[in-house]
């Protein structure tokens, strides 16, 4: 091997970073002279891009995937189905993780500040009365942007029109007024939130107060055999509205409201909100649907396949004019309030456009990918299931199992659905630890999220058991609130927050278009009039299970007390 | 004998402090302590800097949320280590973040007894 000398000093040289020393004033002096921007080198790119992209994206992959493989899973090896048109359910999925990624980026950076900024300045600068139309706008503007709320749209196509006549009316020729009913609901709600802020109103009277009447009207439907078949619709509505978009926007406002009425020394000032906007929609839908049904069958509006003639109904446009629908109003409502009310222009203009811009993509995609991911793949899995217990619908085979094995198969998988999309959420995780710190420690983390979701699960699985052995949605449901209004009045008022909150919280933009879709797919294979209902068991559920498990907490801290005193 | 209420001052000691985005400070630590340092401290700081504005919409992908380190480092290391916190924080990117050395006049904190008294026995102030 050929020696070959090398000064030590001149390797180092080489190796080393080149030191050169320039007086900071000069810098900014040179560059002051140039404009433009420095030009980015590609690892540049890669560095700036690639740790910021791929944090959002896999808080989204992590709420879709292991929800998405469950179903496919439970299809694959306890039914040996294999999924359908398989490459356009993964782009669909793919679609909603990327059209999710884009849109909570664009809500947090482009709507977020305007919203905070809005909460803090509104309540010292106007007179209560425009605060309150404020919230209720507010509220009925970010319904509109809900994901979640297309999919309510997407689950019309499966609903017999024989059946359940006034249900399909309701989600076909009837859906703005549906829509418009959910979100006045929300919009109530909000500013009844807003009121109960100012002057510290417990949630505790008022679930106690608005419970019973909303109870009272599903039982008074049940009996009415034209409104019998929208009751697990109007349940289903409570848990759709509380997603991504409204909490948090109807949070940053409550907290501005809360610090200016002196009352934000309060930790719990934040929750209730939830509460009231699934408990008000659920009034407003079925009071439409009275509405509506006292009109007679008059008023019945014929059921039309969509037309997909005009350039309006085509594929992108059809997606991007409902994406504009979705934003634009909460973004008018938001400019128009920061420029005019309060007299102050936008800050950081173009970031705001970009955020909006991010938002209206992203629900576009999200919307893309809906029907082709989400819906098709739980609608699949509902059409699936039966098969485990009954024979197939479509090529008449033998059950795949036992009766009773194949029910409790059913039901196992429902609670494994419920569970596993709660353990995942990322809000309730935030809410854990508030709790915890809340009770000193007494209630932990886990716990919380333990019990969260297994109420969901049980709620799941009690949802599709009703759907399969056909029991009336109202008796389930009268049963269950029932259960949660008699432990609410035993129940300390945190405690009531809590687990009446934590229901709103697990029903994101993935769970609802899954969970409707395999109750509709349930639904139409065990010949039932409609499958809604799954979602309103999976909020009934939490309420229970964390109302317990903070009465057995307390049980257990007061004995502990008692022998402490006697020791 | 050391004394035990003695105070010992260490000189010649510069103080590196980097400022990064949320989530970098463990692993510049982790650079830190491999090429010798004792620790760090870590702050949690919000701002923005020169660059990140210099970016336009680019500089969204830059956390506000920020990072402060403090690390004390023996003055003949501090210029080496200065090199591989830059290029471990890959500094060289904008919105990277920035790093600065000072000179500490004293520096002082737990020395081991056995160990100052290598450094000769701890003498009164002449009386008087």
């Amino acid at each position: 091997m050929a020696e070959r000398k090398l000064r030590y000093g001149v390797y180092l040289g080489a190796v080393q970073r080149h030191k050169r020393q320039i007086s900071f004033a000069a810098l900014l002096e040179a560059e002051r002279l140039r404009p433009k921007r420095p030009p980015l080198r590609a690892v540049d790119l890669h560095r700036l891009l690639t740790p910021y992209v791929s944090v959002r994206f896999s808080e989204q992959l992590r709420a879709v995937v292991p929800l998405a493989l469950m179903l496919i899973g439970f299809q694959a090896l306890a039914l040996r189905t294999s999924l359908l048109d398989a490459d356009s359910v993964a782009l669909g999925i793919m679609a909603v993780i990327i059209g999710l990624m884009f849109f909570m980026e664009g809500v947090k950076i482009g709507l977020m500040p305007l919203a905070e900024n809005v909460g803090f300045q509104m309540p010292g600068k106007t007179h209560p009365a425009v605060l309150l139309s404020f919230s209720l706008l507010l509220g009925a503007a970010a319904t509109f942007a809900e994901p979640a709320i297309g999919a309510l749209q997407a689950a019309a196509s499966a609903i017999s029109p024989e059946r359940a006549p006034w249900l399909r009316q309701l989600l076909g020729p009837y859906v703005h007024w549906l829509v418009l009913a959910v979100a006045g609901g929300v919009g109530l709600a909000v500013s009844i939130g807003m009121l109960r802020t100012m002057f510290g109103w417990k949630l505790k009277t008022m679930v106690l107060l608005i419970m019973p009447p909303t109870l009272a009207l599903t039982a008074w439907c049940a009996q009415q055999p034209e409104l019998a078949s929208i009751i697990g619709l109007a349940w289903d509505c409570g848990a759709v509205t509380t997603g991504p978009v409204t909490v948090p926007l109807v949070l940053a406002v409550g907290v501005g409201v809360a610090a200016s009425t002196g009352r934000s020394d309060n930790p719990l000032s934040g929750f209730g909100i939830v509460t009231l906007a699934s408990i008000f929609p659920i009034l407003a839908v079925l009071s439409t649907a009275i509405y509506l049904t006292s009109q007679g069958s008059g008023a019945m509006l014929p059921v039309l396949p969509p037309v997909a003639d005009g350039w309006y109904n085509r594929t992108p446009f059809a997606e991007i004019i409902s994406a504009l629908r979705a934003i634009v109003p909460l973004v008018l409502l938001l400019v128009l309030v920061q420029t005019r009310l309060l007299g102050q222009s936008i800050r950081h203009r173009n970031i705001f456009v970009y955020g909006i811009g991010m938002a209206v993509a992203g629900m576009l995609l999200f919307n893309l990918g809906l029907t082709e991911g989400l819906v098709a793949l739980g609608e699949q899995a509902g059409n699936n299931v039966p098969w485990a217990f009954s024979e197939n619908r479509e090529t008449g085979a033998p059950p795949l199992y036992p009766f009773a094995l194949g029910i409790g198969l059913t039901l196992a998988f429902a609670f494994a659905i419920g569970f596993g999309a709660t353990v995942a959420e990322p809000a309730l995780n935030a809410m854990g630890m508030t709790v915890e710190n809340l009770t000193d420690g007494a209630f932990r983390k886990r716990m919380l999220i333990h019990a969260v979701a297994v109420g969901v699960g049980v709620g799941a699985a009690l949802g599709v058991a009703r759907i399969l052995f056909h029991l009336p949605a109202w008796v389930l449901l009268l049963g269950g609130y029932t259960i949660a209004l008699a432990l609410t009045v035993i129940s300390r008022e945190e405690i009531v927050n809590l687990a009446w909150d934590s229901a709103g919280v697990t029903t994101g933009p993935v769970t609802v278009p899954l969970l409707l879709a395999l109750g509709i797919g349930l639904g139409e294979v065990v010949g039932a009039a409609e499958g809604f209902g799954i979602l309103a068991m999976c909020s009934v559920g939490p309420i229970i299970s964390v109302l317990g498990t903070g009465l057995w907490i307390d049980m257990k801290t007061r004995r502990r007390k008692r022998r402490s005193k006697k020791v | 004998m050391s004394k035990k209420n003695e105070l010992i001052v260490l000189t010649d000691v510069m103080l590196i402090t980097v400022v990064v985005q949320r989530g970098v400070a463990d692993q510049v630590v982790q650079v830190a302590v491999e090429a010798g340092a004792q620790g760090a401290t870590v702050f949690h700081a919000h701002g923005t800097g020169l660059r990140q504005k210099h970016l336009g919409i680019l500089g969204l992908t830059v956390n506000t949320e920020k990072e402060i380190l403090y690390i004390v480092v023996p003055a003949e290391q501090a210029d080496s280590m200065f090199e591989r916190i830059f290029v471990s924080a890959k500094m060289d990117t904008p919105g990277m973040g920035i790093l600065w050395m000072t000179r500490l006049d004293k520096m002082s904190t737990y020395v081991p007894h056995d160990v100052a008294a290598r450094f000769g026995v701890h003498t009164e102030r002449a009386a008087g």
